[in-house]
């Protein structure tokens, strides 16, 4: 099981003015970078708005199931997914293979200005993700002082 | 691919309920949903996409985030796959970074072919994502045991755990909130320590 890419707060920082510098150009209104399993691993804009975890766990599932209708068509150049909306639109780009971002932004706006800042903030990442994980392919996690002996206490049914 | 965000202190770690269709993957979900207890509502909302029928059809999900653990924000996503047979390129979706796996086996003596044939494909499946179920920690869990016509578990443990490695196996009545708990969390406990065993001290 890989447990990468660990990310350091200097990973995390870098990922967060990426996106705070994409959403300033493309006028969005949220970004996130997601994980192709489905984690938020970074986000910036309004997080009040929107359940971000829930979005991210479903455009990660649109992309898959876009991305396998695509093969079906053969067709391998299929990198993204634009729903539009009346309010809102979402635009779910690949970074790499294990990452996504996801764009929402106000459905006024052009979806081609989004795109063609998309495009080179996705690049930065790829970069900060590659540094992070040549900097400790094996890094996990440090959790030797938990007592796993009994594990009833990590959920607990109500009583 | 469970992700571990030292600038947060966030673990996230996705969980997966195969099984074949009607077993009570769902269920689980739900049952956790209704009955965990956590510490600041940190429960996220179930999101079923399911058809007409109730019947799953790409995925259930369900984030929580579990007590914290050496300071770090423990998240699991649990997901349940879509068991009917037409939908098998959609379970290989929702496997995909998989950190656990939870097999939902119907207890029920007519299912016994179905569970045999669900747990074949789970292994195809994860093939084909170049994974190998020996790596990934998983348990079974030997649902509807208070059906009149459930085998014996002994049974179900001899078509399903004979393996080498024998896994964590547990009975329940996922309706009834009866085992769900303990599969939960004994799986989260092999995953824990499965970044135990892996892990290195960080100083970040």
């Amino acid at each position: 099981m890989a447990t990468l890419p660990q990310l350091i707060e200097e990973d995390v920082q870098l990922l967060e003015a990426v996106l705070r510098e994409l959403l300033e150009q493309s006028d969005a209104t949220t970004v996130l970078l997601i994980d192709q399993g489905g984690f938020l691993i970074a986000h910036q804009g309004d997080a009040r708005l929107f359940d971000l975890t829930t979005i991210a766990a479903l455009a990660s599932g649109a992309y898959l199931a876009n991305q396998t209708i695509a093969n079906l068509v053969h067709e391998t150049n299929f990198s993204s997914v634009y729903q539009q909306g009346e309010k809102f639109s979402l635009f779910v780009s690949r970074v790499d293979d294990s990452c996504l971002l996801a764009i929402i932004f106000k459905a006024h706006l052009s979806v081609g200005a989004v795109k063609y800042f998309a495009g080179p903030a996705a690049q930065r990442i790829v970069e900060q993700l590659k540094l992070a994980h040549e900097r400790d392919p094996s890094a996990g996690l440090d959790l030797s002082m938990l007592n796993l002996v009994d594990p009833s206490e990590v959920f607990k049914r109500k009583s | 691919m469970a992700i571990i965000n030292q600038a947060t202190k966030e673990l996230q770690v996705k969980i997966v309920y195969y099984g074949p269709a009607m077993g009570g993957k769902t269920t689980n979900l739900v049952q956790v949903h209704d009955h965990v207890q956590t510490a600041n509502g940190n429960k996220g909302k179930l999101v079923s996409l399911a058809t007409s029928s109730d019947r799953t059809l790409f995925f259930d999900f369900l984030p929580i985030e579990a007590m914290s653990i050496k300071g770090f924000r423990t998240k699991f996503q649990l997901y349940t796959v879509p068991g009917q047979v037409i939908y098998n390129t959609t379970r290989q979706l929702v496997l995909r970074g998989v950190d656990g796996i939870v097999f939902v086996a119907d207890s029920q003596f007519e299912k016994m072919a179905e569970n045999v044939e669900g747990f074949a494909n789970l292994e195809e499946n994860l093939k084909t994502l170049k994974l190998n179920l020996a790596d990934i920690p998983y348990v079974l869990q030997y649902n509807k045991r208070d059906l009149p016509n459930a085998a014996p578990t002994e049974y179900l443990e001899f078509l399903l755990n004979n393996r080498d490695v024998q896994v964590p196996s547990f009975a329940s009545s996922a309706h009834l909130c009866e085992g769900v708990f303990e599969t939960l969390n004994m799986i989260t406990r092999m995953l824990l320590n499965k970044f135990i065993s892996q892990s290195t001290p960080q100083y970040a």
